[in-house]
């Protein structure tokens, strides 16, 4: 049986079937107890005080507090309210988060999950609005997840609070605040780590889209349709680990790849996937690789401004018709 | 404030034995054996020994890079300590860690390389245990130094604010890394900030083990009954350098002359020959015993296997797989 959920609701629910099931799951974060953006809404009613936590703003120190407490025993979900302020957690993520399990010889996991906002749109300006995903991938030992649909998102949410593995779920403004809808299944599911999905078939170009630029790109598929561009786009769903398979198999049908993402095109998402397309599927390739991102400057506040900023189906089409 | 013989006795063992195995360590140095970086805690065993002494089993310590002496007072083994020192595979770490010791066995979760990024741990695993209602404690071990980083801060407020079992005990050694306190603090003391907290606080001789020991005790027993963290910051003098690569122009001759006079080992073992607890004869065969124990330790570690290239990609992930 499917029912309708928001990707709001989709979060919440997650976390909610989590703490139900296992008594180690509670969750921190600045104002969890009411949700700043209503992911965690609820969650004390039903679970008390005790198991939603709200912190002091630290959020290198609370990040560090999730990492004691799943040192010894617990399973916290971290929420981070703005992925811009992550970085203020950057010692934790990148330094020893990932790194824990290996440095202690596997004596300690450390499983937690932080979840984060991504995304601009909101003329929020340069310190709310980020999309910092890549910041992350030199870090290892990271799960790195981001969900586009709300179907996705519970699923993923699930396996992410299991995972022995710390994650970080990354979930788009648009999508939280947007009122975005989907099905999902009545009955309990999970969705394993590092397998893409295909959002539309297609025969003439690769895009892989991560994110909200999923729907970006799916617009784009619509318009290129009027001109007989047949473009195939792949929703990846965790960026660490890639199913590069799913990839690999539909450039070796198409010979074009585009990558898209909301983050910034230096070092960026499609810059470690144009990487891999230039070593792994090189004489695969028809075209070059293009790269859609958003350019090297900060976000403005200015709605024109922002507008201009932010990639969208037309940057997408046309890089699309500049591999033809 | 006075040990009964057998536990001073014992202490006394494990600071010897922290000695041996930093001198060791020292002496493998400068012989080329070795490239470990060192950070001695020479003139500190009473402190280090004396803080983890009174813990549980089940209780977490979180140490620091100064030394051994937190990590064998827990119960760490030199066995341990050196065949993960010299990164062998069956080392605690698998050799991955070397100086970031780390003992599941013993409830020590590891060591940061990046100085006080652990200080939340502490108020983590503390927040765990009572969330399990379990009497757990955590005792979180750091230099005066450390006590700038800025999760100090949050850390302290949090432990503070949720009442939570973990004792913060800062080993005031004079340093941090090649200046003297003054250069790092605005005040005398590093304690004084607990009250800013509303978190009791103590301020102790770091040279006495019976003192450092009894009031740690008393803060694990604050802890532990439910009333809430407890800070107490030890004053001790850094006899040792601050590691391997130290110029070193920079300490005060009169201060190593005034607290060398004043050497944790030496007064312990005074207070024992004094109660008549231990004869010179029996001082000479403990430190034989205690230099066979790290020297074998040694040896056993040189011959212990080496990892290979498989291991450096295993545990990264709880499954290989996803790399
Ligand atoms: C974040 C960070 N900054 C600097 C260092 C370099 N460092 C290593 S030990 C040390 C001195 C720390 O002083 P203190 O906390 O008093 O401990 P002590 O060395 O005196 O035992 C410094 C600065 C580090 N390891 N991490
Ligand atoms: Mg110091």
């Amino acid at each position: 049986m499917a029912k309708t959920i928001s990707f709001l609701q989709a979060i919440n629910e997650a976390m909610a079937e989590e703490m139900r099931r296992d008594s180690s799951v509670f969750v921190l974060g600045e104002d969890v107890r009411i949700g700043p953006f209503g992911q965690t809404a609820g969650l004390v009613k039903e679970f008390g005080e005790e198991r939603v936590l709200n912190t002091p703003i630290a959020e290198n120190a609370i990040t560090g507090v999730a990492m004691g407490a799943a040192m010894n025993g617990g399973r916290p979900v971290l929420e981070l309210m703005f992925c811009d302020f992550t970085m203020l957690a950057m010692d934790q993520i990148c330094n020893h988060l990932g790194q824990w399990r290996y440095i202690t010889g596997n004596q300690y996991a450390v499983p937690i999950t932080i979840r984060t906002a991504v995304g601009a749109g909101f003329r929020m300006a340069y310190g709310h609005s980020q999309c910092l995903e890549s910041q992350l991938l030199q870090a290892p030992g990271l799960i790195l997840v981001e969900p586009s649909t709300p179907h996705d998102a519970k699923g993923l949410l699930k396996s992410a609070i299991r995972s022995d593995d710390p994650v970080v779920f990354f979930e788009h403004k648009k999508l939280i605040l947007g009122g975005v809808e989907g099905e999902a299944p009545e009955e309990e599911y999970t969705i394993p780590f590092g397998e893409a999905v295909i959002r539309k078939e297609g025969k003439d170009v690769t895009v892989v889209a991560f994110g909200f630029m999923v729907y970006e790109a799916l617009n784009a598929a619509q318009e290129l349709a009027q001109e007989d561009i047949d473009i195939e786009v792949i929703d990846p769903r965790t960026i660490v680990p890639l199913d590069q398979d799913t990839i690999f198999e539909s450039v070796e049908k198409t010979g074009r790849l585009v990558t898209v993402e909301e983050g910034r095109i230096r070092g960026g998402l499609g810059a470690e996937m144009a990487a891999l397309a230039c070593g792994d599927y090189f004489s695969l390739l028809k075209a070059p690789v293009q790269r859609i991102a958003a350019p090297m400057v900060p976000i403005p506040g200015s709605p024109v401004l922002e507008d201009l900023y932010l990639p969208n189906k037309d940057s997408i089409v046309r890089a699309v018709k500049r591999t033809l | 404030m006075s040990l009964e013989n057998e536990k001073l006795l014992e202490l006394y063992r494990k600071m010897l034995l922290v000695r041996a195995i930093e001198q060791t360590h020292g002496k493998l140095l400068q012989e080329g054996k070795i490239q470990l970086m060192s950070h001695f805690g020479t003139g500190q065993e009473a402190v280090a020994i004396g803080v983890a002494g009174p813990l549980r089993q089940e209780d977490i310590l979180f140490g620091t890079h100064r030394g051994v002496g937190e990590y064998i007072g827990k119960g760490m083994t030199a066995k341990d300590i050196w065949l993960e020192y010299l990164g062998k595979k069956t080392g605690l770490c698998k050799g991955k860690g070397t100086l970031h010791l780390c003992d599941r066995k013993v409830n020590i979760p590891g060591l940061v390389s990046s100085l006080g990024s652990d200080f939340s741990y502490a108020v983590g695993t503390a927040l765990s245990a009572k969330m399990s209602k379990t009497d757990q404690v955590t005792l979180y071990f750091v230099g005066e130094g450390t006590c700038n980083q800025a999760d100090a801060h949050p850390s302290m407020c949090m432990a503070a604010l949720w009442k939570l079992p973990v004792v913060f005990a800062v080993c005031t050694n004079q340093f941090c890394e090649f200046a003297y306190m003054d250069e790092h603090y605005p005040t005398e003391d590093v304690a004084i900030r607990a009250a800013g907290y509303g978190m009791p606080y103590d301020i102790v001789d770091g040279q006495d083990i019976e003192t450092t020991y009894k009031v740690t005790e008393k803060a694990i027993e604050h802890a532990r009954n439910g009333k809430g963290p407890y800070l107490v910051e030890y004053k001790t003098f850094r006899m040792a350098l601050h590691h391997s690569g130290d110029p070193g122009e920079y300490v005060k001759s009169e201060d190593l002359e005034k607290w060398g006079k004043r050497d944790p080992i030496d007064l312990c073992q005074k207070k024992l020959q004094d109660r008549g607890i231990l004869t010179g004869e029996r001082d000479q065969e403990l430190r034989k015993a205690v230099q066979t124990e790290v020297d074998s330790a040694v040896e056993e570690a040189f011959s212990g296997p080496d990892p290979t290239v498989d291991d450096l990609f295993e545990d990264v992930y709880a499954q290989k797989e996803v790399i």
